[in-house]
């Protein structure tokens, strides 16, 4: 069991390797585990995924194996689930039928590698936003993909209060507090944000029927699936996971925030709203509204401005020394735009 | 009375030679990073060369609220009054809002990524590419 030696930047969990290899092998019965490989995976702001390479001696997961690692990084975003909680989450979409990394053991105690973690399958594939929007050689599958996220949501969906497994997760109180909280955030705020504001208001007043609440992933989107060519290998990055309305997701999906280059695919950049929608109903027990999908759609953006300039707090605020997200809050300024496109839709641009 | 090259121009150049020279360079984990400080260095010079358009803001939005005055305080009320309906008396008061909304967008996204401004239909928004 001796362990590989690490490149330099890899050694803050690299130092802790004895004690993951020896955690791997209680949790998977194994006589012992050697770590060949351990690697920080690309991505993730919020979180930090290590891919390890591990040759178990002995139970569960016998003979070598391509795990990933995810836990905590150094500064997260308000709302995010801690990794036990994120952990449960992703063993009820794997039991539904979700296409997700299967998830193998979660780890709460500091003293293995400093802070909580989980351990799932790797699985192989691409999730960057611009490759998958951009690849050529995906244009006849673009349709299929689409209606595949359709059918995959739809099957999240299938998980429903009340859960014993996932009692941490809070009730769903609305979109009238979901539109509270964002208020609230803006009056910490120190600039104003009009457009911001404008928008809430018409939110406010636009707020459709209750649907039952469901599993809602909050991340669904270009950028949080893998794919493999063009099969989707698996949905990715539940942290934001909770209760909530059935349309959040599909607004969140089609928000043009999430195109990657391709505004003209409304589906994530991927397809036209159709086949997304087609294959959602194929599997869901509703049609789609395009009514409530339009406020989800108005709030997904209100949304992703609130999250950027959160991320941009952690520069302003936090004092966190990354150009990434110091810049990031600039992109609120792209949702302000499509919320006067979506909300003014008579007012030509050669008027603005 | 400042020396030359003027900083629009080195800031040009630093740009040009950080993506054409040393961004080719980085191994590739590390080329987003140098494009993200080309968007920074970008934005910058877009702030320093553009008119005055926060002032020109406010003073549709004292014509707006019939006030003379200074500050920006006026945003803050403007930002409430949208959050509690107070513009919505009459249809023009409410396009009235509704055309300062669009100005102030569009002039941040002059400056922060006018890319995305023409990608939405909005004509040559100006500025460097990002």
């Amino acid at each position: 069991m001796a362990a590989t030696a690490l490149p330099q930047s890899e050694a803050g969990l690299g130092d802790r390797q004895r004690a993951l290899a020896d955690f791997l092998a209680t949790a998977s019965g194994a006589v012992g585990v050697e770590i060949t490989r351990l690697e920080l995976l690309p991505g993730g702001a919020i979180q930090e995924n290590w891919g390890i390479d591990a040759s178990f001696e002995g139970g569960r997961l016998v003979g070598p194996r391509r795990l990933v690692l995810r836990t905590d990084a150094a500064t997260g975003v308000p709302s995010s689930l801690g990794r036990a909680e994120e952990f449960a989450v992703l063993r009820a979409a794997f039991a539904a039928g979700v296409t997700v990394p299967e998830p193998l053991f979660a780890c709460a105690d500091g003293a293995v590698i400093g802070k909580p973690f989980f351990v799932m399958r790797r699985i192989g594939g691409n999730a960057a936003g611009m490759r998958i929007t951009l690849d050529p050689t995906l244009e006849a599958a673009r349709p299929a993909i689409a209606e595949r996220l359709g059918s995959e949501l739809a099957r999240i969906q299938t998980i429903r209060p009340p859960r014993d497994d996932l009692a941490f997760l809070p009730s769903y109180a609305g979109p009238a507090a979901q539109i509270g909280e964002c208020r609230a955030y803006l009056d910490r705020h120190p600039d104003p944000r009009p457009v911001l504001e404008w928008a809430l208001r018409w939110a406010e007043t636009h707020v459709p029927d209750p649907l039952p609440a469901v599993l809602c992933h909050r991340d669904y989107r270009t950028g949080n699936y893998m794919l493999q060519g063009a099969r989707l290998t698996g949905i990715l990055d539940w942290e934001f996971a909770g209760w909530g309305d059935p349309d959040e997701d599909i607004g969140w999906l089609c928000c043009k925030g999430w195109r990657f280059g391709r505004l003209d695919r409304e589906a994530g950049g991927i397809a036209g709203r159709a086949p997304f929608y087609r294959g959602y109903e194929s599997e869901a027990e509703r049609r789609v509204d395009p009514g409530r999908v339009k406020f989800w759609e108005v709030f997904a953006n209100i949304r992703w401005a609130v999250i950027a300039l959160q991320q941009s707090d952690r520069f302003l605020i936090g004092g966190a020394r990354s150009l990434s997200t110091a810049i990031t809050g600039r992109r609120a300024t792209e949702c302000e735009l499509e919320l006067l496109m979506l909300l003014d839709p008579e007012r030509s641009p050669a008027d603005a | 009375m400042r020396d030359l090259p003027a900083s629009r121009d080195l800031l040009a150049l630093a740009r040009g030679l950080l993506l054409d020279e040393l961004a080719p360079l980085l191994p590739p984990e590390r080329q987003r990073d140098a494009h993200l400080v080309a968007t920074a260095m970008a934005i910058a010079a877009r702030e320093a060369a553009a008119e005055d358009w926060p002032a020109a803001v406010l003073t549709h939005l004292r014509t707006f609220y019939g006030e003379c005055g200074e500050g920006t305080d006026i945003l803050a009320r403007f930002a409430a009054d949208l959050r509690n309906g107070a513009v919505e008396t009459s249809p023009s008061r409410a396009a009235a809002a509704r055309a300062i909304l669009w100005r102030l967008t569009v002039e941040k996204l002059r400056e922060g990524n006018p890319r995305f401004l023409a990608a939405n239909g909005f004509g040559n928004a100006g500025g460097q590419k990002t």
